[in-house]
């Protein structure tokens, strides 16, 4: 360490300004308009570490919900056709209220004579009749019609895994944040 | 009496609450901010003011200085990262403000008067001798030694603030002390060999 050093330092000491300068400063932002956030800066911001893991909860509840939907959409048309199947199942050549299926063939005359006189079948109107059987009868009793599509039987496998997913999501997120809490009590 | 001990809680202590003071000026609180620049304003200004040699010039351009940290508090992650920050965003303001502006002084190092005396210790002539010597460097080799010597930074950190290589920071060392030591021989005397 030479004089040098010694006198250097000295000569390079810590000024301080005027007395008035922090107020000046503070003055001077007051005065400035408060900074416009622009789109992409929120954007970039959602990918900042604190919002990034909800961001990333969200995205993925949204996407198994959508998953879930669209399965759930896939599933509910098949339940209907199958519901029109039954009904020309169960009412034969009279289904339907005008008593005719458009493109069925027309019944054979000397069957409809021969055949012994039918009790009266109740009026089948057929996704109101499924509705109402379906919400009566406990599970196990539906009818085996019903699950007869392997492809709608998939569908709903699928969309009960995705709930399942869902909810362990959920959970694991819920777990998080109160995890958080604990941490960031003093 | 404080021992080293002592001195290390008491270091710890200052830096936590200068932590508590950023986060809070972060958040917007005034009060917090107004604290931050009374600790820094030294250094912000004195780096200014050394470089500049005009107290006007230095006043503005601190201010500059810290309202742009103002816009910037969120990127900030830590006491050192904020005076690492202040000391780089300063030294890169002082500099264009020397090249922009042609604020060095037009004073070759020939120019520079001889002291008549021999200087004796603190003598404010000879530190402002010193000052004006080191205004005919360069304005990257200045502020090179304004940070060694104002801030006590080692090359290494020199490096980091102005974003150059470490040898040059050393050459640009020891080229201006070889300056000033040719320069005040005669003033210092047997001290500087």
């Amino acid at each position: 360490m030479s004089r040098l050093d010694d006198e250097l330092r000295m000569a390079f000491r810590h000024e301080q300004p005027s007395p008035d300068f922090t107020d000046r400063v503070l003055e001077q932002i007051s005065r400035q308009p408060a900074p416009r956030i622009r789109w992409w800066q929120t954007l970039v911001a959602l990918f900042q570490p604190p919002t990034l893991k909800w961001v990333a909860i969200g995205a993925t509840a949204a996407l198994l919900v959508a998953i879930g939907a669209s399965q759930y959409a896939r599933l509910h048309p098949g339940v209907i056709d199958d519901g029109d199947k039954v009904e020309k199942t169960a009412d034969g050549s009279s289904a339907g209220a005008s008593g005719e299926v458009p493109g069925a063939s027309a019944p054979d005359p000397r069957r409809v004579a021969q055949a012994p006189p039918q009790a009266p079948k109740p009026r089948l109107n057929s996704v109101r009749h499924l509705v109402a059987t379906s919400n009566t009868k406990p599970r196990d009793a539906r009818p085996k019609h019903r699950l007869v599509n392997p492809e709608a039987e998939a569908a709903r496998d699928k969309v009960m895994l995705a709930l399942q997913i869902t909810s362990a999501t959920l959970n694991d997120a819920q777990q998080a944040i109160r995890d958080d809490g604990y941490k960031a009590q003093p | 009496m404080v021992g080293w001990e002592g001195t290390i809680a008491l270091e710890n202590q200052a830096a936590v609450a200068l932590e508590d003071t950023l986060e809070r000026s972060a958040q917007g609180d005034q009060m917090a901010f107004a604290e931050i620049v009374r600790q820094h304003q030294g250094m912000v200004f004195g780096l200014a003011c050394h470089f500049l040699r005009d107290r006007w010039l230095a006043e503005e351009l601190s201010q500059e200085v810290f309202l742009n940290l103002h816009q910037n508090l969120r990127s900030i992650k830590s006491p050192a990262h904020l005076t690492f920050w202040l000391r780089k965003v300063t030294s890169h303001r002082c500099i264009d403000q020397a090249r922009r502006q042609k604020v060095r002084p037009q004073v070759s190092l020939e120019d520079v008067p001889e002291p008549f005396t021999r200087a004796t210790e603190n003598d404010l002539l000879l530190s402002e001798l010193l000052k004006r010597v080191v205004d005919t460097l360069p304005e990257k080799a200045r502020m090179v030694v304004i940070l060694r010597y104002q801030e006590d930074l080692e090359p290494a950190e020199i490096a980091k603030v102005l974003e150059m290589p470490v040898n040059t920071v050393k050459s640009h060392l020891r080229r201006s002390l070889s300056i000033l030591r040719d320069k005040l021989s005669r003033t210092l005397g047997e001290v500087t060999q």
